[in-house]
């Protein structure tokens, strides 16, 4: 029997990844991480591939405990996460031991926390991911109770000097709070909204509450499209910017529909999309306008971000005997707790 | 067959992550089959950083990870494949028969569609189970097959108020267009009936059994006969039974 982890509060969780990239050409919409920065660096900070299964907590409070000793990692939104009762850092790894609970409490500033566990969890995948489909009902959601299987465990993680903390990482985390810098560039049908596009960068949107991982809602002064010609169907990227109706601002995310009729007035690029990820209800947005140039310039910086993480990460668990293939402790198989 | 040429295409920026290539021929079926076999192109090449291609009717959305590959890249790349594209027929398509139950709590939406349309529910029931629909493209949700429509006098205008949910294997129209919903799905376009067939499984590879290009058909069955069907998927015919037109020709012969 391996390692296991029983979700004691669920709150809003998901396991997850990057996304179902072969997805889309079959009418599946990609999902994943809705922050993708995030993921990827609770995941490197616990020493997994950056595409590793991993808990997605949207909103609300999230409990676990494990029967394992544990090494985890949690970013994204502000919150307080306590292991056994003592407050920890996000965006470190963290020791957890057997027996004790993980929570995660009171998100804010952010809506959407990531929690990875070293060695990741088992998760069904469909097309070679784990993440979750609400519409033809693929996934794992958690639930009160729910065991995750885990193959691998760490025993504690010390600094072996001064117990200074492990890391100095020096990443930079992304900017959260209630106003909302959000890049855009151009869409491929902004001429269809002549000069009512420039309105979209004049004033700030209110996020909505009947947002979700298909799409943001914002409220405020809309762009108008000038024709009403029927557009036919065409696949729609994730981070289009629409105007379906007069009330409501579209801002797809990744758990778009893939094809649709609308015509796309802007399209937010990748790093936006992280940041719409954390925007809660109320929240005011307001949109930047950039180049695909810059917008590539600016993905690729935060991910260079994230390689230089990922090489500390790997030096520091190499030196403490963590890192390496061989010096993972497999969990044998057949063996009762 | 004539041997294909693509038509141009305009390549227009769709944020960091995507292009949306839409061919611009005077051709709607040249410009179709421009996209589609531009997108089969880039899933055989499965480059690096090419995440994948979604071909609709005269366009394709193709996505990539901009950490291997920039949108100029991208477009360069797609026009080199362009001039790659298989000048041949292609992959022979397979044909699809799916049985319907019309009307009734399978096809709620069957008289409304056929008071619209100014016939009666068997004409309308006649007018969409009468030709081979050839399936355009893969819509959402989840592997939805996009067909012209059937031969109706008007387009069908959508519902007022979309349903929440849609059971699995509901057959519906909207505008000129015809769709079978794979998968429980909210829905706004009129449903005439449902299929007994599974079509999407989630423990098969691919999801659904069809691939823009393929042909299908609707036969109608009795309530009666539903059942019958329980647990059966959705399958292409076999090949002794999609004989070439010419074949068939001789045959009649």
């Amino acid at each position: 029997m391996n390692g296991r982890i029983v979700v004691e509060q669920p709150g809003n969780s998901v396991v997850t990844d990057l996304g179902r990239h072969r997805g889309p050409r079959f009418g599946l919409p990609v999902n994943g991480a809705l922050d993708q920065f995030s993921a990827r660096a609770a995941n490197i900070l616990a020493g997994n591939p950056d595409n590793a299964p991993l808990i997605e907590v949207t909103a609300l409070d999230f409990r676990m405990r494990p029967d394992r000793d544990l090494l985890i990692a949690v970013t994204g939104s502000p919150l307080t996460l306590t292991v056994g009762g003592r407050e920890q850092s996000q965006w470190e790894p963290v020791s957890v031991r057997a027996g004790e609970a993980v929570s995660i409490r009171g998100i804010h500033g952010g809506l959407r926390a990531y929690l990875a566990i070293h060695g990741s969890v088992d998760a069904p995948l469909l097309m070679g991911s784990c993440t979750p489909d609400t519409v033809i009902g693929f996934g794992l959601k958690l639930g009160e109770g729910t065991v995750l299987d885990i193959r691998r465990s760490v025993a504690p993680l010390r600094q072996p000097y001064l117990d200074l903390p492990l890391f100095r990482l020096g990443l930079q985390r992304p900017a959260m709070g209630p106003e909302l810098l959000v890049d855009v560039t151009d869409g491929p049908d902004v001429a269809e909204f002549g000069e009512s596009a420039g309105l979209l960068f004049e004033a700030g949107y209110t996020v909505s509450g009947r947002s979700n991982h298909i799409g943001l809602r914002l409220g405020g002064r809309l762009p108008e499209r000038l024709s009403t010609a029927e557009v036919l169907s065409r696949g729609v990227p994730v981070g289009a910017v629409e105007v379906p109706n007069r009330e409501e601002l579209l801002v797809l995310h990744r758990g778009r529909g893939v094809t649709a009729g609308y015509p796309v007035l802007a399209v937010a690029t990748s790093m936006g999309l992280d940041a719409l990820a954390q925007a809660r209800p109320g929240d005011v947005v307001r949109f930047r306008k950039t180049t695909v140039a810059e917008a590539t310039q600016a993905y690729r910086a935060a991910m260079a971000q994230l390689d230089a993480l990922r090489k500390t990460v790997t030096t520091v668990f190499t030196l403490l005997g963590v890192g390496g293939e061989p010096q993972w402790r497999e969990l044998p198989p057949g063996i009762a707790i | 067959m004539s041997a294909f040429t693509a038509s141009a295409v305009e390549i227009h920026e769709s944020g960091d992550s995507a292009v949306r290539v839409v061919a611009v021929s005077e051709d709607p079926e040249r410009n179709w089959e421009t996209v589609h076999r531009l997108a089969g192109w880039l899933d055989t090449c499965d480059a690096e950083g090419l995440h994948g291609a979604v071909p609709t009717y005269d366009s394709v959305l193709v996505e990539f990870d901009p950490a291997a590959v920039s949108a100029k890249q991208l477009s360069a790349f797609v026009q080199l494949g362009l001039q790659q594209l298989d000048t041949g027929s292609p992959a022979g398509p397979r044909h699809f028969e799916v049985p319907v139950v019309y009307g009734g709590e399978f096809g709620p939406d069957l008289d409304d569609v056929a008071a619209q349309q100014g016939i009666t529910a068997d004409e309308v029931i006649a007018l969409h189970s009468a030709k081979s629909y050839t399936i355009r493209c893969m819509g959402a949700p989840a592997g939805s097959p996009m067909m012209d429509g059937p031969d109706f006098p008007q387009p069908v205008p959508r519902l007022k108020d979309p349903r929440l949910s849609v059971p699995a294997g509901s057959i519906a129209v909207a505008g000129r267009q015809a769709v079978i919903s794979p998968a429980v799905s909210p829905g706004g376009w009129c449903v005439i009936g449902r299929t007994p067939l599974t079509v999407l499984d989630l423990g098969r590879d691919p999801l659904v059994p069809y691939r823009p290009g393929d042909t299908l058909r609707f036969r109608r069955i009795s309530q009666e006969e539903f059942d019958g069907y329980a647990g059966r998927y959705l399958e292409a015919q076999l090949p002794e039974l999609q004989q070439p037109e010419s074949q068939q020709m001789e045959a009649a012969r």
